[in-house]
């Protein structure tokens, strides 16, 4: 296992070298080079300043040297063993300790591994919170599809998740920004960033008015939930599902008149699709995914009874503040992986329920649940697990665009200026990091597999 | 003894296996459907300067018949005019002629008109739209104005209409940010997305399967190196890349279509490459290596043909790829300078404190249903070749 | 309370498949006794495994469905029994085994696991240490070595028969009345069904179950049981004591399949192995010299001037293995490991094994389908390893093979035409297209097919009308040499019949020299001249066929004779 941990890790370095050599070459190749964008932003300047900010990058990046010899340079610096460079430009000793130095960046002016520092985190959230989140929702539904194969919620839920992929990231983040971020339409959440300004200052936890208001909240949400319970543990279908759907109808009402304009398609419209949706869900004959349901609706309505009823003095708290911020971007950045999962996750279940051994554990008296949650769904897992490499890729590209719209400041934003800018030390950095940490994602995806499936084992 | 030539044309190949696999894929209704808005796509592309443009398509003047959309026609609309109709006719006549036969004649025709056109076509270069609603084109005796009598770029200056007003009567999508006409420029805009899609993805699968050949075929030290290769395309995020490559080499249409070619034929490799891999070892194979068949109909023959399928699959995914990776690129502001693009318009939708939503929707909407066909198409194609397909191409 | 066990009555059993539904079992019926074997024996598509399956309703809901007809096992009928109770007599009154135990075993947990896993199902009060030990017991009982420790292995860990094993402790472990047993062995080598049978004859006998055993195999049937029934196309057409209906069958289908039977066959045409006057040449022992072991093996007559067809010296494939940081070869998979033999003209000389042995990669190298790691191979003189592929090229017009799988052995895309006429362009054989057009419908009407199918796709075809098409194939260039890798294994046995039968009469036709690769003994018997038995890629035993089948020398090819269940051992 440790030569086939070590040997991965070797050749990772090709690669890595292979990703650097691409971009530096298409920098190198493209009409103008690598120092282009110097030149424009030094056009307004006088000659002798000119000149001497020539001089200084020359010698510092060696600008004026052929293409190959720059990127041995830059390969110099930023691997931790190689040759020190003096200040002046010249090459020192060769040490072993020598440390990564990623450069400045032309456009900020700022040391790039500062920048990074900064921005990586802020991408690294976005992300780790988007994973197990797509994980969680596909496997739930990928199971009841399977389970529920050629049935309602199969057919209706494989339209939508097909439906869900296809939606191009750019156009779901316009269309949830626009709606429910836009002082003309749903002003509920934030426009931009991931944290307003004055939250740098709130203390970490909300914080109530007064303890009536505490009291109001939590009597909102057992409320809520309650009465939510209620209704799904209800037998008679019919009834229930009415009275869900005249809920629906409730909650589009009240959608229609939260907005800031008065739409008469809004009026009409959202009722209809609230009742739909209510009677639906009451319809659904699963009781767990009903009270998850209809519990969560009911728990999200009591909580903002709550808030209106509240009185002044309500201080969000850092982490509301964030969170809030927060749930727009991952739900655009989720719903294509969770979609795509979900699909995987139906597929892997049926062809494994129709397996032998599931025929076998069926021989040998075990129930048709024992059969799915003993023996199928571990081995279902595999498929999905092999894809985790895939989605680290795809979730950074997501990153770029969701940050972009949302002008969150990740590294996904700096991608994108960096290139805009063509600022070489910032883009090479970028690529190479963000190759390494995919080629770490397929590291951590293989060896996940040797844990989950006995078969394999690596030598 | 009968020969293929006195056998009618219902007894040979009644059901040859690439027919069979057609048949098949035509089955749902998802892919009818998604065929359907393929189909209405390529006309609003084809005919585009007949669909939505600010001149008349035939006016009669003093008694004078003349047709002025004509002189304004471009070398890239004859081409593509040129082979639309090939297309047709082909498929029209009755004659059985092969796939190359097929692709030789658009190629030819197409090439040929283009040659042509650029000798003779020489539409102006600068097009003043307001002209067009001046006394010269609107007091005739008639007129037939195409359905949408906008041009894309016509920013109806003499009209002081006001950029980015919502769907009315005028402007049955509204407008954008120019002042352009919104259905306008999608539908020349959607020429723009089918052909980067398809020719994209062409290049793309070009490369692939030739670096996927080889390394299939020989394997060793060339496999290691190929697959070095594929890796390092694979680890960059392709949005990255594309970023990359546009901002240091320009945007024209052909450069993009090359660049999105460039940097998405890692899959293809892939592909070729395990189903090369497969059918070595299959035993039609071994046999044909037993009988000592020459190594070009080995492959070209036996092997490639039998290869091809999931590829196709590949390829309909592709397109739908390639045409959101254009989106993404107009839509971040790094897209195509002059000409109309989908994720440019999408773009305008939320650059403003208002929200445009004829911008999102409509855009945005068209993006969708493309990827949304294409997708669908790629899928049924899947299922009718080889249901245990799905399985092993995992998430796509 | 009689000792009748389980009562099929009148079963039926509908499949639906899109829009067809499927008449799989059309109203069998048949009675099991306490402690007796009933086996049901049919051809594939005859639906037997199907009825095994309907008596546990382990068919899927959404496909299968019983219209008609009732099983009653203690006088309940399983057919509507509700759920929790069938679920109860699952695994503890009746269980089952299947035929692939590699996939009916779940790779990812233990084999102690899934046993304890049905102990603990039907005996809640079952402690797990109680558990543990009956599920060791259990293991010991089908005679896996080592059971205590192999408790915690993973099913991929153990071999085929081991892995049957572990199917057949699990089945046993709530000790049922009745096991059925849905083709155990047909997966399985000769010599490890030989004890797998025996194993579970013996568990039969100590704990006095029923047995409903399902299989294709007659020799199988003539072993294990005591009452058979004949299947057909979902209908029960024959049944009766084994004996009875073994020696003298009263239905058509029944006379037909045992007369297709291969022992069965070398009886009816009379054939007396090593009577055959066209042979001359002895096949030359490994590591001696030929002058002096062609008096040695010399079957009769003393003709041994004449050379060999094929000369194999030596021959060795083998396989690196890889392993290390650098990927260096720590050792070699020896396939092929120092094989030397001779191939008279006009023989059809087996090659016998099971599998793994080297068989399939010995023919292959021979064509140079496969690279050889050392040795010689020669024909006709010439030798043929290391020959540049241009320098090949007449030769392998000169030797041709079939191949085992119906289903990839041809280009689906091809028509049967360009299959049968591109190698004949290649090689020059016809001067026109219309000649080779000519001669490849004569090579479909030697296979006994209709001129017309030159016209069609493969996929158009059975399983056996396309081995036929391949052997078309072979023959089409004229070959003095035909490689057969196992072509009839996937076959039905009355389809292999007919395949057999038409390879001899090609072969007395052409002259042929065939090299026939098999695991199947009664193949060997009736087909061919001579016999070669292969064990871990070395020959063990060579010589007339007679010889090597009736009086044994190798100690493994005895195992071998002797695990093949015959007709004549009837139970």
């Amino acid at each position: 296992m440790l030569t086939y941990l070590v040997r991965r890790l070797l050749l990772m370095i090709p690669t890595l070298l292979g990703i650097t050599i691409v971009v530096f070459a298409v920098m190198a190749l493209s009409p103008g080079g690598v120092g282009a964008q110097l030149a424009t932003e030094t056009m307004d300047m006088k000659p002798q300043e000119r000149q001497a900010i020539m001089d200084y990058y020359n010698k510092r990046y060696g600008l004026d040297q052929p293409a190959p010899v720059q990127y041995l340079r830059w390969l110099n610096n930023v691997s931790p063993i190689g040759f020190t460079v003096n200040n002046d430009g010249s090459l020192g000793t060769f040490s072993f300790t020598k440390g990564m130095d990623l450069g400045d960046s032309f456009h900020y002016g700022r040391p790039v591994s500062d920048i990074l520092a900064e921005r990586i985190p802020i991408t690294l959230l976005l992300n780790v919170i988007t994973i197990p989140l797509i994980y969680v929702l596909a496997i739930a539904i990928g199971v009841k599809a399977a389970t529920d194969r050629g049935g309602r919620f199969d057919v209706g839920s494989s339209v939508i998740m097909l439906a869900l992929w296809a939606i191009p990231t750019m156009l779901a983040g316009v269309l949830l920004l626009g709606f429910f971020a836009n002082v003309q339409q749903w002003h509920w959440f934030p426009t931009a960033g991931i944290g307003s300004r004055a939250a740098q200052d709130m203390p970490f936890m909300p914080h109530w008015g007064s303890l009536w208001d505490v009291g109001l909240l939590f009597l909102g949400v057992i409320l809520g939930t309650g009465l939510a319970v209620w209704l799904s543990r209800w037998d008679e279908v019919k009834k229930r599902a009415l009275v869900s759907g005249g809920v629906g109808a409730l909650i589009g009402l009240w959608m229609a008149a939260a907005h800031a304009e008065h739409v008469w398609f809004n009026w009409i419209a959202l009722p209809v699709l609230g009742a739909a949706i209510g009677y639906g869900l009451g319809k659904m004959p699963s009781f767990a995914w009903r009270v998850a349901t209809l519990g969560i609706i009911g728990t999200g309505m009591g909580i903002v009874l709550a808030t209106q009823l509240m009185g002044p003095g309500f201080v969000r708290g850092f982490l509301f503040d964030r969170i809030w911020h927060l749930v727009l971007p991952i739900i655009c950045l989720s719903y294509g992986g969770f979609a795509a999962l979900a699909k995987l996750t139906r597929t892997s279940l049926l062809e494994n329920l129709s397996s032998d051994y599931a025929r076998t554990a069926r021989a040998k008296g075990l129930s048709d649940k024992d059969v799915l949650w003993k023996h199928v769904f571990r081995n279902s897992l595999l498929p999905l697990i092999t894809v985790t490499a895939g989605l680290l890729p795809s979730l950074l590209s997501g990153s770029l665009i969701v940050e972009n719209i949302f002008s969150i400041n990740g590294m996904g934003q700096l991608a994108v200026e960096a290139v805009k800018s063509r600022d070489r030390e910032m883009v090479l950095s970028i690529t190479w990091i963000s190759g390494f940490l995919t080629l770490v994602g397929y590291l951590i995806a293989d060896l996940l597999y040797t844990l989950v499936d006995p078969r394999v084992s690596y030598d | 003894m009968t020969n293929k030539a006195q056998l009618s044309k219902a007894q040979v190949s009644r059901e040859s296996f690439g027919r069979m696999i057609w048949k098949r894929t035509l089955g749902g209704v998802g892919v009818k459907l998604a065929l359907t808005w393929v189909g209405i796509l390529v006309i609003a592309a084809v005919f585009a300067p007949f669909l939505a443009n600010s001149m008349p398509l035939i006016m009669s003047k003093d008694g004078e018949v003349s047709m002025p959309v004509l002189r304004y026609l471009d070398t890239e609309d004859a081409a593509v005019l040129a082979a639309f109709v090939t297309l047709i006719g082909l498929w029209l006549l009755p004659m059985h002629l092969k796939l190359r036969s097929w692709l030789m004649w658009i190629v030819g025709v197409t090439a040929a008109v283009a040659v042509l056109a650029s000798l003779m076509l020489k539409p102006p270069q600068l097009i003043i739209y307001d002209d067009f609603r001046t006394a010269a084109y609107t007091e005739v005796d008639w007129r037939l104005m195409p359905p949408i009598p906008y041009a894309p770029t016509d920013y109806l200056r003499d009209q002081r209409a006001l950029p980015l007003q919502a769907p009315s009567i005028q402007h049955w999508l509204g407008t954008e940010e120019n002042g352009g006409d919104v259905l306008s420029r999608m539908i020349h805009a959607s020429r723009i997305a089918l052909s980067i899609g398809i020719v994209a993805t062409s290049i793309a699968m070009v490369i692939g399967v030739i670096i996927g050949g080889f390394m299939g075929y020989f394997s060793g030290l060339v496999d290691m190196i190929g697959m070095r290769l594929v890796e390092v395309f694979e680890s960059i995020p392709t949005l990255f890349l594309l970023l990359t490559f546009v901002a240091f080499f320009g945007r024209s249409l052909y450069m993009m279509m090359i660049i999105i070619g460039v940097t998405s034929w890692s899959g293809y490799a892939r592909y070729i490459r395990a189903e090369f891999l497969k059918l070595r070892k299959q035993d039609y194979v071994q046999a044909a290596v037993a009988s000592g068949l020459p190594l070009r109909s080995i492959l070209f023959r036996h092997m490639l043909p039998n290869g091809v399928a999931p590829l196709l699959v590949a390829m309909s995914f592709g397109v739908a790829a390639a045409i959101l990776a254009e989106a993404t690129l107009s839509f971040l502001g790094l897209g195509l300078v002059d000409a109309p693009s989908w994720g440019q318009m999408l773009n305008q939708a939320v650059k403003s404190a208002t929200f445009n939503w004829w911008m999102a929707v409509f855009p945005g909407g068209a993006i969708f249903m493309t990827v949304f066909a294409y997708t669908l198409i790629g899928e049924a194609f899947r299922d009718a070749i080889d249901p245990t397909l799905a399985r092993a191409t995992g998430v796509n | 309370m009689s000792d009748l066990l389980l009562d099929v009555r009148d079963l039926h059993t509908y499949l639906r498949t899109g829009e067809e539904t499927i008449k799989a079992v059309d109203g069998i019926s048949y009675q099991i006794k306490r402690g007796e074997t009933f086996c049901l024996v049919g051809e594939s598509g005859s639906g037997k495994s199907i009825s095994a399956l309907s008596v546990m309703r382990l068919l899927p809901a959404a496909i299968a469905s019983h219209p008609a007809g009732e099983i009653v096992f203690q006088q309940e009928n399983l057919l509507t029994l509700p759920d929790a109770a069938l679920r109860r007599i699952r695994g503890s009154r009746i269980a089952m085994i299947f035929q692939e135990p590699m996939t009916s075993l779940n790779p990812v947990l233990s084999i102690g696991a899934q046993i304890m896993e049905a102990l603990q199902l039907h005996n809640p009060g079952l402690s797990t240490a109680e558990a543990e030990e009956r599920t060791i017991k259990a293991l010991e009982q089908v005679q896996l070595p080592n059971a205590r420790r192999r408790v915690r292995d993973f099913p991929h860990q153990l071999s085929g028969g081991q892995r049957q094993r572990v199917m057949i402790a699990m089945a046993l472990a709530c000790e049922p009345e009745l096991l059925i047993a849905d083709e155990p062995t047909t997966a399985l080598d000769v010599t490890v069904q030989a004890e797998i049978l025996r194993l579970m004859r013996e568990l039969q006998e100590s704990t006095g179950m029923s047995l409903l055993f399902i299989t294709h195999d007659f020799g199988v049937v003539a072993e294990m049981a005591h009452q058979v029934g004949v299947m057909q196309q979902g209908k029960l057409v024959e049944k009766g004591v084994t004996e009875q209906v073994l020696r003298q069958p009263q239905h058509a289908y029944t006379q037909q399949l045992l007369a297709a039977v291969p022992e069965n066959l070398a009886r009816q045409a009379g054939r007396i192995r090593g009577d055959n006057p066209s042979l001359t040449l002895p096949i030359s022992k490994e590591g001696t010299s030929t002058s002096a072991d062609s008096a040695l093996s010399l079957a009769r007559g003393d003709q041994a001037g004449v050379s060999p067809l094929i000369e194999v010296k030596n021959l060795k494939v083998w396989f690196p293995i890889k392993k290390g940081l650098f990927r260096h070869t720590v050792d070699h998979v020896k396939a092929v490991d120092d094989v030397s033999f001779e191939l008279p003209k006009g023989g059809i000389v087996a090659l016998v094994g099971e599998s793994g042995c080297g068989k399939t990669t010995l023919g292959r190298a021979i064509l140079q389908l496969e690279q050889p790691t050392s040795g010689s191979v020669k024909m006709r003189g010439t030798e043929l390893v290391g020959l540049s592929a241009k320098a090949l090229q007449p030769w392998r017009g000169r030797m041709q093979i079939a191949f085992q799988d119906p289903q990839s052995s041809l280009n689906p895309r091809l028509l049967v035409e360009t299959t049968l006429t591109e190698p004949m362009k290649v090689h020059d054989i016809g001067n026109n297209a219309e000649e080779r057009l000519e001669l490849a419908g004569d090579a479909l009407e030697r296979v006994q097919l209709k001129r017309d199918f030159l016209w069609r796709y493969p996929h158009e075809f059975s399983g056996g009308q396309r081995q036929r098409i391949g052997l078309a194939r072979a023959l089409v260039l004229n070959p003095a040499f035909i490689v057969c890798d196992e072509i009839t294994s996937a076959l039905d046995v009355s389809v292999q019949a007919e395949i057999l039968q038409l390879l001899l009469a090609i072969r007395a036709e052409r002259d042929l020299t065939l090299l026939f690769v098999t695991h199947n003994i009664g193949v060997v018997e009736y087909l061919s001249d001579w016999t070669m038995v292969m064990y871990q890629g070395k020959i063990v035993e060579r010589g007339p066929t007679a010889q090597v089948c009736g009086d044994p020398q190798d100690a493994y090819t005895q195992k071998l004779l002797a695990g093949v269940p015959r007709l004549d051992k009837v139970a």
